[in-house]
């Protein structure tokens, strides 16, 4: 019903899509799973119209088709159910009007419809328990996708494109939604749903595929096992040499009755002399979360936080740098470099007292500190007054963590430090971290193999709550994969659906 | 080669476009160029250039400051009334112009920063209550000595050293022109050598990671946004002091010359960000620019027209530095 053939998209430099194949038929439910960059994001806006493709083709049955919309996609019988509901929405009209939101726009009901008028042209539609003459701002978000659904298959969709759809559902709204799409699909609509869920693409999906690096590195049938799945999303895991040390030193940081999601059970973790912690955990698992805490980024959620044995209560991300721990944030350009920068002031930013007298900043200190971190860390810049833009991505990452080591922090915490950054710069900072740059690290990464290299004990997350512990020698990548997937245990497969 | 030319005409296009302005108008206007008209013509821009440096701080957090222009009448209103209706000296008069400048920024900052109103739209509604307030206290009439206050004619009137402020000088330079450079030095300092301006720096070009990187973010837009209000009022103030009245409305022109001095800063240098030595530029080439076309017998009535143009020549230059910025990232 909808394919797509060689499908190639590139961002200036950057392949996002490298010839993708994909085919959806009718009545089949597809998963679409892979890392983050895997290329998942662009090849739905391909499908959906928002993209267009660089090369390669898409067909609707078997005719090709060249999207400039997403409106011409759904007149064509694709429809797109983003992530962001609100988006396709208008919060101040009713169920009823934006439902025919289409009609009254195009001026198909009248030019000045009647509320009757377009209640009746709704309830046509709906006709599944939803509050006609509600505010769309006041629906749940997975009342907002009924409309969405109910919206798209009036307009004659019969491939249903659905971005993410339970992130932000309770498990009872998921199981809603899993029933409906399953009624959809065995009317022979064709759905293709994402997900980063393990669980929903094994209990929903006839037929996996997964996405990496711009391809379609695999693509598995019912029954799905995890650890497969998420091996070719994570492509192949080496085995290095572990490095693990003993630990047991005193303990520098530890938190108690923590949360890392507001509804998640109690989290405990321990921080000893001299050790890299790594929690590891998918997407959503509630790293950054609990990461975020820790640094005073977020308000702590619930329990207590002791570092050197005095109570630890960050309500600002100032009170931890005072406290002496250093955050390195996920989104480094999004959260902690200033654009058109250099190094040295990037460097010196949260410890500018450090380099100021009177108030006034002292330049040449700031560059000598910044020199040092260059030397230090192997950065790569032609100085301390070079750009940070001019720099590359793993060199701007040794600058943010070099932060905090010119700062004298004590502990670091690190979220996703290694994502986008080559494999010496990613020696290096693994390098610094175990051997006493501070005093101890948390790093928080859902890379197995990065996990494995950088930590000495590592703490496995799934949905905010500790699913296990291990220490690197005692499992390796495809291990730590396998442990990272429990929520697949958690949701049965449906019984009587045909696979 | 041609990327170099691009650069350095970003980088000195402005300052040779200031001189050639000024070579022109001097070979065709005779008056112009002469040390009585700089004069003049610094005069004029002296108070601008010091509500500038203001606008320059508000823009150096990400921020906009639409109130300038009230507050500069605001102040004016209050330095006047202060000793025409209540009979003060000059010294109390002062007091009370900085203090209402830093309280109409105080009341930016915290619409801005804790009930978060998107900074346009907070200094649009404080624009207006200023405008209106000052109108208010004033019953819409020019503060000045003999006006009634409270039914009676008033009989302060506003001093001789006050308005030395204004029309003095010292060593044969007015004292606005000698307060604006000092002020420019101490707001290019500020902004470029100091701890507070480079965090000022830090949450204009990225808030969140200036928040990650520990700055009370809240409490430095505050900052900045007193130390705009406080700036227009030392312009207000030395305003009174020029006009030697309180005149409705005195400041409303300031708002436009300001905003566009300040970001025809961006450019001056190829700073590509706000900074005091560009704005104290900027407010020199609209005054010149001014000075020049009405000498040219350009009419008066033109004179927004141009300002107008030359705001958006300015937010042209300024935005699309942003873009190659952003670009560049």
């Amino acid at each position: 019903m909808l394919s797509a053939h060689r499908v190639v998209r590139s961002f200036g430099s950057t392949l996002a899509l490298a010839g993708v194949d994909l085919v959806v038929r009718p009545g089949e439910i597809v998963g679409l799973a892979g890392a983050n960059g895997a290329g998942k994001s662009t090849l739905i806006g391909i499908l959906s119209g928002a993209l267009a493709p660089t090369s390669g083709r898409v067909e609707v049955d078997g005719v090709e088709v060249s999207f400039s919309s997403p409106e011409d996609a759904a007149r064509a019988g694709v429809a797109t159910v983003q992530q962001d509901v609100d988006a396709a929405l208008v919060p101040t009209l009713t169920v009823a009007e934006n439902l025919v939101l289409d009609r009254v726009a195009t001026g198909a009901l009248g030019a000045l419809p009647s509320r009757r008028r377009i209640r009746a042209a709704a309830a046509e539609i709906a006709g599944h328990g939803l509050p006609l003459d509600a505010q769309v701002g006041e629906l749940r978000t997975s009342e907002k996708q009924q409309l969405l659904i109910a919206r798209a298959l009036h307009r004659g969709a019969r491939v249903l494109i659905l971005d993410e759809p339970t992130a932000a559902l309770s498990v009872a709204e998921q199981r809603e939604l899993h029933e409906r799409v399953r009624e959809l699909a065995a009317a022979g609509t064709a759905v293709v749903y994402i997900t980063h869920h393990l669980g929903e693409l094994a209990a929903l999906c006839d037929r996996v595929v997964v996405l990496r690096e711009g391809r379609v590195v695999d693509e598995f049938a019912r029954p799905l096992e995890a650890s497969a799945v998420v091996s070719a999303m994570l492509g192949e895991v080496s085995a290095i040499g572990y490095r693990a040390r003993e630990t047991g030193g005193e303990i520098v940081l530890s938190g108690r009755g923590l949360r890392a999601l507001p509804d998640s059970p109690e989290v405990d973790l321990v921080l000893h002399e001299g050790e890299v912690l790594g929690i590891t955990g998918l997407l959503g698992a509630g790293k950054t979360e609990l990461l975020a805490q820790l640094v005073g980024a977020a308000p702590l959620l619930a329990g207590e936080l002791t570092l050197d044995g005095e109570p630890y209560r960050p309500r600002h991300p100032g009170d931890a740098i005072r406290a002496g721990v250093g955050f390195v944030p996920e989104d480094r350009r999004g959260q902690a470099e200033v654009p058109d920068w250099d190094v040295a002031r990037t460097l010196t930013l949260p410890d500018l007292r450090r380099y100021s007298r009177l108030g006034l900043l002292d330049g040449r200190a700031e560059r000598a500190a910044a020199a040092e971190a260059i030397e230090r860390l192997r950065i790569v810049a032609s100085g301390p007054r070079a750009g940070i833009a001019s720099l590359s991505g793993g060199n701007r990452q040794k600058v943010v963590v070099a932060r905090w080591i010119a700062a004298g922090s004590r502990v670091l915490v690190l979220d996703e430090p290694f994502r986008g950054i080559d494999l010496g710069a990613r020696a290096d900072i693994a390098a610094l971290l175990r051997s006493g740059g501070v005093r101890a690290a948390i790093v928080a990464s859902s890379d197995p193999e990065e996990i494995l290299e950088v930590a000495d004990r590592i703490l496995i997350l799934a949905d905010g709550a500790v699913a296990g512990g291990v220490r690197p020698d005692e499992v390796d990548a495809d291990g730590l994969a396998a442990l990272m997937a429990p929520a697949l245990a958690r949701e049965p497969l449906p019984e009587g659906h045909a696979a | 080669m041609s990327a170099r030319i691009g650069t350095a005409v970003y980088r000195y296009g402005l300052l040779a476009l200031l001189v050639a302005f000024v070579v022109y108008f001097a070979a065709t206007e005779p008056a112009f160029g002469t040390w009585r008209n700089a004069l003049v013509i610094l005069q004029s821009v002296a108070i601008t250039a010091i509500v500038a440096l203001g606008v320059t701080i508000s823009l150096t957090i990400g921020g906009f400051d639409l109130s300038i222009g009230s507050t500069v009448s605001f102040v004016v209103m209050l330095a006047s009334a202060a000793q025409v209706y209540l009979s003060l000296g000059p010294v109390w008069a002062v007091v009370i112009g900085l203090a209402a400048g830093a309280l109409v920024g105080l009341l930016n900052g915290v619409l801005v920063v804790y009930a978060r109103v998107p900074d346009l739209l907070a200094t649009l509604g404080t624009m207006f209550v200023f405008a209106g307030l000052s109108l208010v206290i004033t019953g819409g009439q020019s503060v000045s000595a003999g006006a009634t206050f409270l039914g009676r004619p008033s009989e302060g009137r506003i001093s001789e050293g006050f308005l030395w402020l204004g029309r003095g000088d010292l060593l044969g330079i007015p004292f606005p022109i000698i307060v604006a450079l000092v002020l420019g030095v101490v707001v290019t300092v500020f902004l470029g050598r100091s701890r507070i301006g480079r965090v000022l720096a830090a949450i204009g070009g990225n808030a969140e990671a200036a928040r990650l990187a520990g700055a009370r973010v809240g409490r430095y837009r505050i900052l900045a946004y007193v130390l705009s209000g406080l700036l227009a009022s030392v312009g207000g103030i030395l305003l009174t002091a020029r006009l030697g009245r309180g005149d409705v409305g005195a400041g409303g022109d300031y708002l436009l010359e300001t905003v566009a001095a300040a970001l025809i800063g961006f450019a001056v240098l190829g700073a590509n960000r706000p900074n005091g030595f560009g704005t104290l530029i900027g407010a020199l080439f609209v005054g010149i620019l001014l000075n020049g076309l009405t000498m040219k017998n350009v009419p008066y009535y033109t004179q927004d027209l141009i300002k107008g143009a030359l705001l958006v020549g300015a937010l042209v230059l300024s935005f699309s530095a942003l873009f190659r910025r952003k670009e560049r990232a």
